[in-house]
């Protein structure tokens, strides 16, 4: 009897559950009255910041509310091209450049121009991250916050061995090499086939003099000596990385370095805000510097990534909504609390920018100050594969979706490929990518 | 005395040499073991760490500072509830669903007399085999054109669609272990054929609609691909795709994921603590028969 009554009680549980999900309404309400915008910063921190970024734009009661709404960048390229298919696209998509070109390809996006150049008079949008949005003469998104490579280094152990942070390869290759002891690596850098291994590499590519692997016709030029010399560095340093950087991406290096496993590392702001919690050291033990240069032929840079957001919806309307609201996210009064969503790795992408009150009162932008600055001045140098010197390569998607440069260290790292073998196979298979 | 002495020799030495032919067997469930629950155990020690332990050169085997704050942070600053919730509605009506419909296609197709019952069942099976990848876009928009792209409606129906065949084919075995006596027996005493499929059949085959039943909760609640794609609004969100959030590009928070892992593996650990063994004897017994 009373095994019935659970088993009743189990199936009634069960039915209300199969029906509440076939009675729930679709989410996306298609109200006309809404913008909706997909954004790829997963992070709950994230998140809460741009959900609270767009609540407080809809309380200035705006003709068309804001609704956001999170993807993933793993997912996000199938599913846009899905959505595009049944017209369920978002109105305001969040891109870097090379995304922008794929979403571009599949008849998606508008011009920003308009908003572009008066938050361009008004602010001062610098250079890095306007440019790789300029084709045809019109801007295809609006760039909202920047991100550049440092080269992250842990004082005390420098300090302990004696070595100062090095500015040229050879000065990385000696230092790596001498900070790694019986279980220290001298550097951490990722080797996996990911996003993560691309940047890295590009940012010693830039320092090496081969920022611009494309001829003026679009030909893929990658193996020449230049990208050859930042392959055998890169190489070489891995031998002084943790012997599983083959599976490493970006979280493994930033738990490397915190922990004390590696001296140095090569990426991003992200390393800032959780280094004292996690490393137990004083914040004054982190150092930056910019990433070194090749000896010969070298020049100070690093891959910046513009993060901007396009326009996709083609109602005029719409259209006009959107670009007021990513106005407003520009205005002073808001542009800190929208880059404090991730201190450090956010940066802004206005001259006036970088005296934001409200950003530079945030507890990590302030306790890191010097490294942030250094972010700033690195950022004016900065360069993306594809976007170099006006550059706007429509099928480099193809190529950074595909991770080559990750490949090719793979070739080296996995398969015993020296630097000459992988930069002519990374040539060949991204040709054919784009041809 | 001599013959009780050679007796006890013998057995000795049998002891021994049954020992040492149990070495190897234990061994390999020791290896088997480590590696099956070393994971988890990691997993679980890891979700109670602090971020400065967890990540350690040098690893705890038991947390130094047990905290909860992963926990707690997952749970406040997250949308974990809700992408829990979200999980189990799916796999419930999942489940319900596959085996209402698994049950009546395997009992047509095994069990009455239909022309080219033979030919559907391949068929069927078929259909399992297409990499669900490959269908993205024309789900996308067939979905879309139902007015079910965001919606757990749209998504059950998707994860049906992958999971019915395969569980079809799973209850094949349970279907013929059932005697067709039974039916005839059923017939005689004035049953319809619905009446015996229910009352006759249907108490027969609880094994079997236990282990679809697993199945189809198990594939709904681990399922990525579809609910990344087909899925837009965060609050229908399942708890693979909040998970992968968590996870983030550039930063990742390891005792959040941690903590996240752990209460993503509890229910399907739960699961197979009380239905596990059916579903173990189900497969074996849906593949032999």
């Amino acid at each position: 009897m009373r095994s019935k009554a659970i088993m009743a009680a189990a199936l009634t549980v069960a039915a209300a559950l199969a029906l509440g999900a076939c009675s729930s309404p679709a989410a996306d309400s298609g109200d006309d009255k809404e913008i909706v915008l997909w954004h790829m910063e997963g992070t709950p921190n994230r998140v809460a910041a741009f959900e609270a970024m767009a609540d407080k734009y809809n309380e200035t009661d705006p003709e068309y509310t804001v609704t956001v709404q999170v993807q993933d960048w793993d997912q996000v390229y199938s599913k846009i091209a899905a959505a595009a298919q049944s017209g369920k696209q978002p109105d305001i998509l969040f891109a870097i450049p090379d995304f922008a070109t794929y979403v571009r390809g599949i008849g998606l996006g508008q011009p920003v121009t308009d908003v572009v150049d008066a938050l361009d008079e008004e602010y001062g949008l610098i250079d890095a991250a306007k440019a790789p949005y300029l084709d045809e003469d019109d801007y295809w998104a609006v760039p909202l916050y920047g991100m550049v490579q440092m080269l992250w280094y842990r004082a005390d152990m420098l300090a302990a061995a004696g070595i100062e942070p090095p500015q040229t390869w050879s000065e990385l290759r000696a230092a790596a090499e001498a900070l790694t002891t019986d279980g220290t690596s001298g550097i951490a850098l990722p080797a996996g086939k990911n996003l993560a291994t691309d940047q890295v590499l590009y940012s010693l590519m830039i320092t090496g003099g081969a920022a611009d692997f494309f001829t003026e016709d679009g030909e893929v030029n990658l193996d020449t000596p230049e990208t050859v010399a930042a392959f055998d560095l890169y190489k070489e340093l891995l031998k002084f990385s943790p012997t599983d950087s083959a599976s490493y991406a970006w979280g493994e290096p930033q738990a490397a370095f915190n922990s004390g496993a590696a001296a140095m590392s090569i990426e991003k702001g992200q390393y800032l805000a959780p280094f004292a919690e996690e490393s137990g050291q004083d914040p004054s033990q982190l150092g930056c510097a910019p990433i070194p240069v090749a000896d010969q032929g070298g020049e100070p840079g690093s891959i910046y990534y513009s993060n901007g957001a396009m326009v996709l919806s083609d109602d005029e309307a719409k259209e006009a909504a959107a670009g007021e609201f990513l106005s407003w996210l520009i205005e002073p009064e808001n542009y800190g609390d929208f880059l404090n969503a991730e201190p450090g790795l956010f940066l802004p992408v206005t001259t006036d920018g970088a005296n934001l009150e409200q950003w530079r009162s945030n507890e990590t932008v302030s306790t890191y100050a010097t490294c942030v600055d250094a972010m700033l001045e690195q950022s004016a140098s900065g360069e993306l594969f594809g976007f170099v010197d006006g550059q706007y390569i429509d099928s480099i998607g193809e190529i950074s979706g595909q991770n080559f440069l990750a490949q090719a260290i793979q070739q080296m790292y996995v398969n015993g490929m020296s630097a000459e073998e992988a930069a002519a196979w990374a040539q060949e298979q991204m040709q054919m990518a784009i041809s | 005395m001599t013959t009780v002495a050679t007796a006890r020799q013998t057995r000795k030495r049998g002891a021994k040499g049954r020992g040492l032919a149990a070495v190897p067997r234990i061994v390999s469930m020791v290896v088997l073991t480590v590696l099956v629950l070393g994971p988890l155990y990691w997993v679980t020690i890891s979700a109670f760490k602090g971020r400065e332990e967890i990540i350690r050169s040098v690893p705890t085997f038991w947390p130094e500072t047990f905290t909860l704050s992963n926990f707690e942070q997952l749970f406040t600053s997250t949308e974990y509830p809700v992408f829990l919730t979200n999980s189990l509605i799916v796999g419930v009506a999942t489940t319900i669903v596959t085996v209402v419909i698994s049950l009546a296609a395997a009992y047509g197709l095994y069990r009455l007399k239909v022309p080219g019952s033979g030919k559907i069942a391949g068929i069927v099976l078929l259909s399992y085999m297409i990499p669900g990848t490959l269908l993205i876009v024309p789900l996308y928009r067939t979905l879309s054109g139902l007015g079910l792209i965001d919606s757990y409606a749209g998504l059950v129906l998707v994860n049906v669609a992958f999971t019915a065949p395969f569980c079809t084919w799973l209850l094949r075995g349970f279907i013929l272990a059932v005697p067709r006596d039974i039916d005839e027996a059923a017939a005689i005493d004035g049953a319809g054929p619905t009446r015996t499929m229910l009352q006759i059949v249907l108490p027969l085959l609880v094994p079997g609609i236990a282990t679809v039943s697993v199945y189809a909760f198990v594939f709904s609640w681990t399922e990525f691909v579809f609910a990344s794609q087909f899925i837009v609004s965060d609050s229908l969100q399942t708890l693979p795709i909040g998970l992968s959030a968590i996870i983030g590009q550039y930063t990742v928070n390891w005792g959040l994921v941690m903590a996240g892992t752990l209460f993503t593996l509890l229910p399907t650990v739960v699961l197979f603590i009380f239905v596990g063994r059916y579903f173990v004897g189900g497969l074996i017994a849906g593949a032999t028969k």
